[in-house]
């Protein structure tokens, strides 16, 4: 095993040699070259890369961006193998993270995701430029995104997929609330793609873990290069299996779930545009994605006195989850240059909860042993109405946003809750529920201004005012300077906010049958902010999290296939929402008040926090085609990233009494990733060949950090064009089956080395090995 | 270890190749619009110069550059510009930008007849009785050519080309 990883290392290291050699060589002159060229040569090149995202101003080359840019094309994402938008970025982004949550109840179904180590929902996710709403789930658990509801990119079908631009900069001065850590837009296919059938399975190392996925892509042009698409997959997952064996049995064995749950999933997009003669463009597109998965809750050991099920169970957490977003729009330009955009966007998502081969002890043999836990549901409204003209050197956009949010918690079926409530997750009781609505509505400006061919500055500005929380201001200023024709100088300055959402200010969960001193039952759990409970022991109504960035770098392009990019970045982000500890109550006057309420114990969100963030992100980036035709892709991607939490607002968070959170804040993700991207296509031949380097992490438990070491993993896919329209391949990602450290110097029953909980699960690659897939594609 | 990676890094060095080259949109579009002269007969131009027309110009220097010194059909190229189709005179080529839909119907009716080849990137060019489209698909540049409005025109396209564009119709009136 060791001797094949040299052996790739390597090989990298070779192409890398090859980039630098072809480098040194003398670089002909361009356009001879493509005066020269045929037109068929001509038809065969590849133009620049172009985004959207990153300024109002239309589209432009990646590269030449005032802010930090990346793009994924649906050439690359064909080539990972990958199924899912999550391990897609995962296998792209040096900084994006994406743990496998196990045993952490909704979590496991919703798979959360960081970027530069910041909070899921600081990330917005946009779609054809347009923004997507969040989950409804609130991740309340001890997982890495912990207090968030975020956009599920699980939602999103690979294959319809054309482009992800991923903005690397502060930009809530001109996209709104959430843009704190980046910005990700996913460009749908449109038109030119050939219909298609793909078909891929495989299976993790060990055996499990078994993946399928089937899907197609159709397309129907209209006229003026119109279209319209629609993508539909199907796709499964069995679970992996990872646990150590159950101590607390007299013979140890294997009895709990820990791995990625078992799930299928069916997606559908569509995506259409229609071009009138009178130069307007209608469009929509369009997402739907039904989903059931189910992961289990911590074992229940044998127990002679439990009239049912005295040999022990293992409660199952089910989670169905139904997302769709609906997009229609329309744009055109009027008078002389004004081009303007209008367009509604219709969110939604619902997560559904039931508890299977479970009881609910109170009820004794009574007791069911299944129960519907409950629901979440989010609805998001979003409308846009936008103008661009171009004056002389001047780019001026501005536009005008209405959002309206509806956030609903329903309550499972009563035997879910009584008592202590089914085991394994207790159904939502009736004092959770919600149906709480909020609107905001928001003023905006981008203005480009181009000072020659070579200097280039944008400022922008956004006013927005929340319903709940009240309005905000912030305000963008970026510049672009080619010192040279082959070195761009770039930095921006902005402020910005995430608005709290409406589950963090809505969200409650609690569970009653606890035993009071006095006989009394008792209920814990998180109340909302404006709860009396929650109030007595100092909750505020939550504000937004504001924040400053500032990105400096620059992008080196010697010649038009290689480019060297050097970028810092900086974010502080100031009262942070954080979920409190349990609370009990400090003074005589709290404990009333939770006594009065029948309240053991407490959470409720706040402002907990100020944090700070900074790094840098350093790529190459080169391509090459040898005498015979054959192409090399070559990137390097290193990250940096350290977060520190410099400031503590509310005496219930501190260092001190909230170490396991700060410290995953700030240590339970990698500080450094590297990325060793490398395509070579020597046709009917493609060969992508990439090295990830994921930094040592630590999770804390029982009040002590454990550290994790560092890991390199390899994934390859090598893929065959047996026919014109169709091409079979076979992969692997982490194909040398790296595992993640187990607990060092830990060997409690449930954490340890021997503990039926053996690996962090904030893991970066995950802990369940390596995976091999076989994947076919049909065009026609 | 080391000695092997030494020797491949020494053999892959002295290995030879040539760039790759990702084109700006535009210089492609520009180094285009002349290739494309190459499958075209004009019947009535026999002027001594090959002449591009370009309307707006979004081009800046890049014409000039891309021709400087180089013959078209065994002719010297000649780039000119205008910004209104009243300043057009005889040309071989006329490119046209991003316009209205009105000021295209204008313009299209304007040089009816004049045996002149229409290029240009706007969206349904080719169906609204312009002749060579050049559009974009991932990172690919497309051509769409109108062969009634071309034989309307006088203009012969070669088979060659017709291969490798997609054809379109006039839309229905």
């Amino acid at each position: 095993m060791k001797t094949s990883k040299q052996v790739l290392f390597l090989i990298q290291g070779l192409l890398l040699t090859t980039s630098l050699q072809c480098f040194a060589e003398e670089v002909e002159n361009i356009e001879d070259d493509l005066i020269d060229s045929s037109l068929e040569d001509l038809l065969g090149m590849e133009t620049e890369l172009k985004a959207d995202i990153g300024s109002r101003s239309g589209a432009r080359n990646f590269l030449e961006s005032r802010s930090p840019l990346d793009v994924i094309t649906f050439d690359q994402i064909d080539r990972s193998g990958l199924t899912s938008l999550t391990d897609v970025l995962r296998y792209f982004v040096a900084g994006f993270n994406a743990p496998e949550n196990s045993k952490t109840d909704g979590s496991d179904h919703v798979q959360t995701f960081t970027l530069r180590g910041m909070s899921p929902d600081q990330i917005l996710v946009l779609v054809n430029g347009k923004r997507l709403h969040t989950s409804a789930l609130l991740h309340v658990n001890t997982v890495i995104g912990r207090g968030s509801s975020h956009t599920d990119l699980n939602t999103i079908a690979v294959q319809s997929i054309e482009k992800i631009e991923i903005l690397r900069d502060g930009a809530a001065a001109q996209y709104g609330s959430d843009a704190i850590a980046g910005v990700i837009n996913i460009i749908l296919k449109g038109v030119g793609h050939k219909n298609s059938i793909s078909v891929s399975g495989g299976a993790r190392a060990k055996g499990d873990g078994e993946q399928y996925d089937v899907n197609t892509f159709l397309s129907l042009p209209l006229k003026y290069e119109g279209f319209a698409n629609l993508t539909l997959s199907m796709k499964g997952e069995g679970k992996t299996q990872r646990a150590g064996a159950d101590r607390r049995l007299e013979i140890p064995e294997v009895k709990t779930h820990v791995g990625v749950p078992k799930s299928e999933n069916f997606l559908a997009t569509f995506n259409a545009e229609m071009p009138l003669r009178n130069d307007m463009v209608l469009y929509s597109h369009g997402l739907f994605d039904y989903r059931n998965s189910e992961a289990s809750a911590f074992y229940r050991t044998p127990d002679p006195d439990r009239a049912l099920s005295p040999e022990g169970f293992l409660p199952m957490i089910n989670a169905e989850v139904i997302d769709y977003s609906i997009t229609a729009g329309v744009n055109g330009e009027i008078g002389d240059g004004y081009f303007w955009d209008m367009s509604n966007i219709i969110g939604y998502n619902s997560s559904k909860v039931g508890i299977d081969n479970t009881m609910n002890y109170a009820l004794g043999m009574d007791s069911p042993r299944s129960f519907a836990g409950g629901q979440l549901e989010f609805l998001q409204n979003t409308f846009n109405a936008d103008l661009t003209k171009t004056v002389d050197s001047f780019d001026i956009s501005g536009g005008f946003e209405y959002r309206y949010e509806n956030y609903q918690i329903h309550k499972g079926d009563e035997l879910s809750y009584v008592d202590k409530g089914a085991q394994g997750l207790s159904g939502f009781l009736p004092d959770n529920e919600a149906d709480k609505n909020r609107h905001s509505y928001a003023l905006y400006t981008d203005i480009v201004y181009n000072f020659n061919d070579d200097l280039s500055f944008e400022g922008a500005g956004r006013f927005e005012d929340y319903s709940d929380f009240g309005s905000t201001i912030n305000g963008k200023l970026s510049m672009g300077y080619k010192v040279i024709s082959e070195l761009l100088l770039r930095a921006s300055a902005s402020t910005g906010f995430r608005a709290p959402s409406l589950a963090q200010s809505s969200y409650s969960q609690t569970v009653s049958g606890l035993l009071g001193p006095d006989g009394q039952i008792l209920t814990k759990g998180i109340f909302t902010p404006d709860h009396v409970v929650s109030q007595a022991l100092g909750a505020k109504p939550l504000k937004a999290e504001t924040s400053k960035h500032i990105t400096a770098g620059f992008v080196y392009q010697p010649i038009n296939d290689m480019s060297f990019i050097v970028d810092y970045f900086f974010t502080a982000v100031d009262d942070r929402i954080m979920l409190s500890n349990d609370l009990e109550g400090t003074t005589e006057a709290q404990k009333a008040i939770l006594a009065e309420n029948g309240v053991a114990k407490a959470r409720f969100f706040n402002n907990a926090v100020n944090t700070e963030t900074q790094g840098v992100d350093v790529k190459f980036n080169y391509q090459y085609t040898f005498d015979n035709d054959s192409v090399l892709d070559f990137g390097t991607w290193f990250n940096y990233t350290q977060n520190k939490v410099t400031g503590f607002n509310e005496q219930h968070i501190t260092r001190e009494n909230s170490f396991a959170q700060i410290d995953r804040m700030e240590n339970g993700q990698p500080k450094t990733a590297l990325k060793f991207l490398t395509h070579y296509q020597f046709k009917p031949f493609d060969i992508t060949l990439n090295l990830n380097r994921f930094g040592e992490y630590q999770q804390v438990t029982t009040g002590k950090a454990f550290k994790f070491d560092a890991a390199w993993t390899v994934d390859l896919d090598v893929s065959y064009q047996i026919l014109d329209n169709m091409l079979i391949a076979v992969g692997g990602t982490n194909i040398f089956n790296e595992t993640a450290n187990k607990w060092k110097e830990l060997d409690g029953v449930y954490y340890g080395t021997n503990g039926f909980l053996p690996y962090s699960q904030y893991a970066p690659f995950g802990y369940s090995g390596g995976y091999y897939y076989l994947r076919t594609t049909f065009e026609f | 270890m080391t000695k092997y990676g030494v020797l491949l890094m020494v053999l892959v060095f002295f290995s030879s190749g040539q760039l790759h080259a990702y084109q700006s949109e535009d210089k492609l579009k520009a180094a285009i619009i002349g290739k494309l002269a190459k499958f075209i007969t004009w019947q009535t131009h026999n002027r001594d110069e090959f002449v591009i027309t370009v309307l707006n110009n979004p081009f800046d220097d890049l014409l000039e550059t891309l021709y400087k010194n180089k013959q078209i059909k065994k002719k010297p190229v000649k780039i000119k510009y205008i910004n209104d189709i009243k300043e057009l005179s005889a040309t071989h080529i006329l490119y046209i930008p991003h316009i209205s839909q009105r000021e295209l119907d204008t313009i299209l009716g304007s040089i009816e007849g004049k045996n002149i080849l229409t290029i240009s990137d706007i969206r349904g060019f080719s169906q609204k009785k312009g002749m060579i489209q050049i559009y974009f698909v991932s990172q690919k540049v497309k051509l769409k050519i109108n062969h009634d409005v071309s034989k309307n025109e006088d203009l012969k396209i070669s088979s060659r080309l017709l291969r490798i564009a997609t054809i379109v119709e006039n839309e229905a009136e």
